[in-house]
């Protein structure tokens, strides 16, 4: 039984369809992350969940009771806001004991609860300051502790770490995993950084154009992207464009830049038939890079095995690993992640991948129409 | 950041020497007198706010500084000025029932004036802020009342509020009778909320805009309903501009003598009346000042009083915002 339970959710901005026909399930304990680009209508998935939208269309149930048309300030739901919204008319402690005014709490058990979640978000001692008084990192804390306080069921949060700096939004990260489950509360957390989705969460829901893409464990969307917009989305991925030579049960042909690949059937995803353009995706850790042969012939196409030839065209370091750009001759721009391997910019490389390492899409599948590998 | 511009300064300036005499056209002299003259005053930091600040209060000073204290010193001479040094005017004003009565009237329709139009005010401005596209043509409607005389607006309430006058026939029109407001205490509450609910509705409006609506928004999803996140979060964030609207509107009132005299006639005769009384019909200046005084200062202490407890019963909410 699902503590939060959407079914058929849709949003009209006029023409505008912000959410169409979503469905979403989250359990009790569960820490589930709705992940897609700005204007993905993840935030007014969000914002209808808590009460500040109407649906167009749909049910949002809490707790098996259905709660559209109740206002927010009577939804068992709190936020935590982009912007945090920390009343700065009010001290810490203030900010903290709001809700438990507004429900009527004493003030003596009003305090002791905000000194609790003070020590839970490791900010004792601030109680009396102003939220100005703050750092980025500890304002956060307060607007965590404004919500946890009032022990909802579910707690919602709107990319409130987008404002931070790397360092401290992966400490923070941390922290809300640690915070998540010392109270045994259920997070619903919406953001376009893949980054921090990854990190935190217990199941991933990707959204573009107000529409789910995939719902699934992290290790689930990184290894078996249900479109090319999922692999472009959750990490970096190389696509390029191929054609069906052949299908069968178990192996798909493709017509790849002037080669010939056959790959498994189960790395393609839906229906295939001779003809389709597809996209061909790789991530680039997958790719592997060495140094060219003199002889050109040398590197035929082994089956099963992408390859190419190209030059090298940038690198950057990225701690263990260097990333290089690299201009193939057939298959446009690839880019590599190697741990081991120093080559220089202009030097002469050969490109391979492993068939059974890609991920195929047919061109017309999510509409995506971006092209990054086109040639 | 400073070391830089610093730097760029002393570029300009010197190129700028050279290029003048060779030159010499009259144009460049006379940019060449300005950029010594703005150089002058940048080494001169003490000079430069002189210059920037002298004219304004140089004005404040003469026009209301200094008469001020003409009022205060007149305010101590008997019946006329010059006359012989005395406390009699305050003594005579403060000993009168009659004065203390007009004075307690003025306080009240001042304080009902600005009870009405703060309300009045705060939803107008509130419902352009949170509910309106056309902010600035509703706020131009607002104050387009200033554009025509304060005088004429209000012979134009005479014939709205005057018995058989434009509001007595619209009555007699859908079938209620009449009511005839001029010379009433109601017609000087409408006239005062009438003039004065522009000049709150700017700062009204001015604070509601610099509210974060998510500060609203948050209030709610933290339990409280309307009335609380208005009395707790709305209200207080918002108190700067709403006392800035109170004070605007009641030292006016407090004051003034046209509105009244206009539409309250002699049954509604407010302070200001009976001050422009003393200096225009009575030839009794000193008595005229001394009231002044005394109204001043009363309306101060009030203010100052009102400021304080707004300001400490929202825990100094304002001053954020």
């Amino acid at each position: 039984m699902s503590l939060l339970r959407v079914r058929g959710l849709t949003k009209e901005f006029g023409d505008l369809v912000a959410v169409n026909d979503v469905d979403l399930d989250v359990e009790d304990g569960e820490f589930v992350s709705i992940l897609g680009p700005s204007g993905s209508g993840k935030s007014t998935v969000l914002r209808m969940v808590a009460g500040f939208e109407k649906p167009t269309d749909g049910r949002i149930e809490l707790d098996d009771v259905e709660v559209v048309g109740s206002p927010p300030f009577e939804r068992d739901v709190n936020m935590v806001f982009q912007d945090l919204a920390l009343f700065p008319h009010l001290t810490v402690a203030e900010n903290i004991g709001y809700g438990l005014k507004q429900s009527g709490v004493q003030a003596d058990e009003r305090r002791d609860r905000t000194e609790r979640m003070l020590e839970m978000v490791r900010l004792e001692g601030y109680g009396d300051r102003r939220p100005t008084e703050l750092s980025g990192g500890e304002q956060q804390r307060v607007a965590l502790a404004r919500a946890l306080v009032n022990e909802p069921a579910l707690v919602l949060f709107d990319e409130p770490l987008s404002s931070l700096d790397r360092k401290l939004r992966q400490h923070m990260q941390s922290e809300l995993q640690r915070i998540q489950v010392e109270t045994d509360t259920t997070f619903l957390y919406v953001t376009h950084d893949q980054e921090v989705a990854l990190a935190v969460s217990d199941r991933l829901v990707v959204l573009n154009d107000g529409k789910i893409q995939q719902v699934g464990t992290v290790e689930e969307l990184y290894e078996m992207p249900a479109s090319r917009f999922v692999a472009d989305f959750i990490g970096d991925v190389n696509v390029v464009e191929g054609r069906v030579t052949a299908v069968d049960d178990r192996t798909v042909g493709l017509d790849v830049g002037d080669d010939e690949v056959s790959v498994p059937r189960d790395v393609a995803v839906g229906d295939l038939a001779v003809g389709d353009v597809v996209d061909i995706c790789v991530r680039p850790f997958q790719v592997r890079v060495d140094r060219a042969e003199d002889d050109p012939d040398a590197m035929g196409s082994a089956a099963g095995v992408f390859s190419t030839t190209g030059v090298v065209r940038s690198r950057s370091y990225q701690g263990s690993d260097s990333q290089y750009g690299i201009e193939t001759d057939w298959l446009g721009r690839l880019s590599a992640e190697i741990r081991s391997a120093s080559f220089e910019i202009d030097d002469q490389v050969t490109v391979t991948w492993d068939a059974a390492d890609v991920h195929i899409y047919r061109h017309d599948g999510d509409g995506s129409a971006d092209d990054h590998g086109g040639p | 950041m400073t070391e830089s511009s610093r730097s760029d300064d002393g570029g300009a300036d010197s190129e700028s020497e050279p290029e003048a005499v060779t030159d010499g056209g009259s144009a460049a002299v006379v940019d060449d007198r300005v950029r010594d003259f703005t150089t002058f005053l940048r080494e001169r930091p003490q000079l430069r706010t002189l210059s920037i600040a002298g004219p304004p209060y140089g004005i404040l000073v003469f026009f209301f500084a200094i008469p001020l204290l003409a009022m205060l010193v007149v305010s101590f001479q008997a019946n006329q000025i010059g006359g012989a040094w005395t406390v009699g005017n305050y003594v005579d004003f403060l000993t009168s029932d009659t004065y203390l009565t007009v004075v307690w009237r003025t306080f009240l329709i001042s304080v009902q004036v600005t009870a009405i139009v703060a309300a009045v005010g705060y939803a107008l401005a509130y419902s352009i802020v949170r509910f309106s596209r056309r902010t600035t043509l509703l706020l131009l409607l607002v104050i387009l009342p200033f554009w025509t005389s304060y005088i004429i607006r209000m012979y134009a309430w005479i014939n709205i509020l005057q018995s058989d006058g434009v509001l007595d026939a619209i009555l007699n029109l859908v079938g209620l009778p009449a009511v005839g407001l001029l010379y009433t205490n109601t017609a000087v509450l409408i006239g005062f909320t009438y003039v004065w609910l522009p000049l709150a509705v700017l700062p009204f409006y001015a604070s509601l805009t610099n509210l974060d609506g998510d500060l609203i928004e948050a209030s709610k999803d933290l339990g409280a309903g309307p009335i609380r996140t208005f009395l707790s979060v709305t209200l207080p964030m918002t108190i700067n501009g709403v006392i800035t609207g109170i004070v605007l509107v009641f030292i006016p009132t407090f004051g003034s003598f046209i509105t009244p005299r206009l539409l309250g006639g002699t049954n509604n005769v407010m302070i200001g009346m009976v001050i422009e009384n003393q200096f225009k019909s009575a030839f009794n200046w000193p008595f005229g000042a001394a009231i002044g005084m005394i109204i001043s200062v009363v309306v101060v202490t009030l203010l100052l009083l009102a400021t304080r407890f707004g300001g400490g019963l929202f825990g100094a909410g304002g001053e954020a915002s």
